[in-house]
């Protein structure tokens, strides 16, 4: 018991760290889209910029949540995704100074060049963090102990390069919501416009990626009650945010697709159960969520640690965020 | 092997710049916010956003070049992860879920917030950053404390290193006094900044009001953090490396032959070869009554011990004696500084001030070179007495990627630096009394720039 609440509450983790830093992600992919001057992509950068740290902390604190829980999954995870991981290090960097020092000179070549590297870097972090999931999701060559055996390439397979897309374009209309909620004037009104015209290709990623996951795993699911019922959440919230952006309704937009995102997760956990190292289809072998736990009384001490812990964060996080809110707006002389 | 440690050492030692920067301005923040709110003068609340622009360049690249660190275990050293990680894995969790969050999550109100909360909160905020980024460093530190010298766990049957007690752990006197040590050594670097910055604005001529401030407070914290820093918990650190790691405490003073009434090298070069110091300048029988509190106590050399339990005795040796003989030169220049200033004749002493000007840097070194003599130092061991570092990589990780990947992040992190440099100049150009926004310069400005 105490192996499947560890196991959900790292799923919960990384769906906060999805939720959360998906949308500054997502808000950098979406500025070409939406930006017309500098100072409108000053002002998404400023809609983001108290939280993005705070944001990307999930990410951290999951990773350490992973390692305190299931030190061999970690072992073997972090290992068997050696330059993915990596790139995906350096891609954090590159997308947190092109926030940070952005603003610190006032050049604009200086600032276009990070507006650059804030978009390119948040895309490609998308990207890698989709393929990551469809290959946990999908499976994985795996040897006795769990290490991983494959390639770079292999990782690079149909089914985790089309998680990938859906990863970009969903997250891309998650961060464009936010932006609608977040900052006003016709840049808000843009974003929630794109948030439409992005929708398409949302509803077309998701279905072939469903289809495949189906087709893939037939049989073979243990959670599959609650993925269905998950996906089927994530399928009803992704009309409503097309339904809430043609009427105007910003907040509710971003809402919408906050429930988007959790249902897909919450498919991708069962999917995933009982497994934190999925074997290659057809293959066994894999490392599930028992094999990978120490043992009961410490992981029980350790876990009761960061439960209590993640929910302090989670009551802070609101309290500063109700004190923090309020809307962005374009500078006015630029925006003529 | 070796590209792993490069990597780790590489990455460690550029990433430890920027926390030192942090855990020692944040006491400096929440100070001058206390002042401002106290007594309602502009100019304390100048001094604190002043201090916050600096530490927000500090913090940033002190995240980015942080979260390779937690994801460095799993990548490159899967094998310790794997068989210490029940151990390692709670400190460094409670990290990031107790004190990087409170850090990041504060600092947004302290770099956007000043206009949206009310000042109390605003204070607040600057304390509880202040906070997260000490506690940041104790779990990191408790970590490593433990890797020195382990306790609370037990072995299990499969070999693995199992956690037994996490309050032994995170209570560890080893971990306290290596908590204590590194935290006064940062608050010692920053107070230098602080002061050092001020000398600067006095040298210059400009901003005279803030230099006079920054120079008052930096000295006199500076007096207090460098009497600290020997005593007590420089010297109980080397108590405690005395009684469980007396090979390090050998090579940190370049002891060859075990002897009573060891004296202790204030210089010399040792020559592992024929295990001499060569050139040395010694004060008979001190290093005995240091480690012991007798002056003809027996200190053991590393004759008395099998070569390859040596570490690298040289590195070890040097390290420890840079930052000592900083450290001591630090004491003397916060000490003719309080002297001055308590005559009220540092602010017109431009030679003092000179020399605070530039002591800045050092400070940096020390820390470093303190880092290099207990991580060095343990060295066979990655897991005192448990785990050679030998033994410690990924198994299915080639030194290839390992190679290519330690020439990226010596490539970002060059650019990190110039780029930390360059920001922070220009902060300390832009000065206290000019600039009235935090952090970032909102839109409407940089319009007015364009």
């Amino acid at each position: 018991m105490t192996s499947i609440i560890a196991f959900a509450l790292i799923a919960a983790m990384l769906s906060a760290y999805t939720l959360l830093d998906g949308y500054d992600l997502g808000a950098a992919a979406g500025t070409p889209l939406i930006a017309k001057t500098r100072a409108e992509r000053s002002a998404i950068v400023e809609s983001i910029g108290p939280f993005w740290s705070g944001n990307e902390v999930w990410l951290v604190a999951a990773a350490g949540t992973l390692f305190a829980l299931f030190p061999q999954a970690y072992a073997v995870s972090f290992s068997g995704f050696y330059l993915p991981f990596i790139v995906v290090l350096w891609l954090l960097m590159f997308r947190g100074i092109s926030i940070e020092l952005r603003a610190h000179l006032p050049s604009e070549m200086w600032m276009d060049f990070w507006d650059f590297a804030f978009t390119a870097s948040s895309v490609l972090l998308a990207l890698l963090f989709g393929v990551t999931l469809g290959n946990l999701v999908h499976g994985l060559p795996l040897d006795a102990n769990g290490y991983f055996l494959g390639t770079f390439a292999s990782l690079l397979n149909p089914y985790s390069v089309i998680v990938g897309i859906l990863a970009v374009v969903a997250l891309t209309q998650h961060g464009l919501a936010y932006v609608a909620d977040h900052v006003e004037g016709p840049l808000g009104e843009r974003a929630l416009r794109s948030v439409v015209s992005v929708w398409w290709l949302v509803l077309a990623a998701y279905v072939v990626v469903t289809a495949a996951t189906v087709a893939e795993h037939r049989g073979d699911l243990a959670g599959a009650p609650l993925g269905t019922v998950a996906s089927a959440v994530a399928l009803a919230s992704l009309v409503a945010v097309r339904r809430f952006a043609q009427r105007g309704h910003s907040h509710s937009t971003f809402w919408a697709s906050i429930v988007f995102l959790a249902g897909l997760l919450v498919a991708a956990t069962a999917t995933m159960y009982p497994y934190l190292l999925r074997p290659y289809p057809g293959e066994t072998g894999g490392l599930t969520i028992f094999d990978a736990a120490p043992p009961a009384l410490s992981l029980a001490i350790v876990l009761v640690v960061a439960l209590v812990g993640v929910a302090a964060v989670v009551l802070y996080s609101l309290f500063v965020r109700r004190r923090m809110s309020g809307k962005v707006s374009v500078a006015e002389e630029a925006a003529t | 092997v070796l590209a792993d440690r490069l990597q780790f050492a590489f990455t460690i030692m550029f990433h430890y710049l920027f926390p030192i920067g942090t855990m020692g301005l944040a006491p400096f923040i929440a100070w001058y916010n206390y002042r401002a709110l106290k007594t309602g003068e502009q100019r304390y609340g100048q001094a604190a956003r002043f201090w916050t622009k600096i530490f927000a360049v500090n913090f940033a690249i002190g995240v980015v070049t942080g979260i390779p660190m937690e994801f460095q275990f799993g990548t490159n050293w899967a094998a310790f992860s794997a068989k210490a990680g029940s151990v390692v894995g709670p400190p460094l969790m409670m990290e990031g879920v107790y004190a990087f969050f409170l850090e990041s999550v504060f600092l947004g109100i302290l770099l956007y917030g000043r206009e949206r909360v009310s000042p109390p909160l605003y204070l607040f905020s600057a304390v509880t950053v202040w906070l997260g980024s000490w506690l940041s460093g104790f779990f990191v530190v408790a970590t490593n404390a433990w890797m020195q010298h382990p306790v609370g766990y037990v072995i299990a049957h499969d070999g693995r290193i199992q956690l037994q007690s996490l309050a032994a752990v995170l209570l560890s006197p080893y971990a306290w006094w290596q908590f204590s040590h590194v935290i006064v050594a940062a608050v010692l670097t920053g107070s230098f900044i602080v002061a050092g910055i001020g000398a600067y604005y006095l040298l210059a001529k400009r901003d005279v009001g803030f230099g006079r401030e920054f120079v008052r407070t930096g000295v006199v914290v500076a007096l207090v953090a460098s009497v600290l820093v020997v005593f007590p918990t420089g010297d109980r650190n080397s108590a405690d490396v005395t009684v469980y790691q007396p090979i390090k405490l050998a090579a940190m003073e370049g002891l060859f032959e075990s002897q009573h009434g060891a004296p202790l090298a204030i210089i010399g070069m040792p020559d592992v070869t024929h295990r001499t110091l060569i050139d040395p300048i010694f004060v008979p029988d001190i290093l005995s009554f240091l480690a012991y509190g007798n002056f003809r106590a027996n200190v053991d050399g590393l004759n008395s011990y099998a070569t390859e339990l040596w570490p690298p005795v040289a590195l070890t040796y040097y390290a420890y004696h840079v930052m000592v003989g900083l450290g001591t030169i630090f004491g003397g220049v916060a000490a003719i500084a309080a002297f001055l200033l308590w005559r009220r004749r540092l602010f017109t002493t431009p030679l003092a001030l000179w020399a605070l000007m530039l002591v800045m840097p050092f400070p940096y070194i020390a820390n470093e070179a303190g880092w290099v003599t207990t991580e060095v130092g343990r060295q066979p061991w990655i897991v005192y007495g448990l785990m050679k570092t030998q033994t410690a990589i990924s198994p299915n990780v080639v030194s290839g990627e390992t190679v290519f990947t330690l020439i990226g992040f010596i490539g970002l992190y060059f650019l990190l630096g110039v780029l930390f440099v360059l920001l922070t100049l220009r902060e300390i150009a832009i000065g206290p009394s000019e600039h009235p926004s935090v952090g970032v310069v909102p839109p409407s400005e940089l319009a007015a720039e364009r």
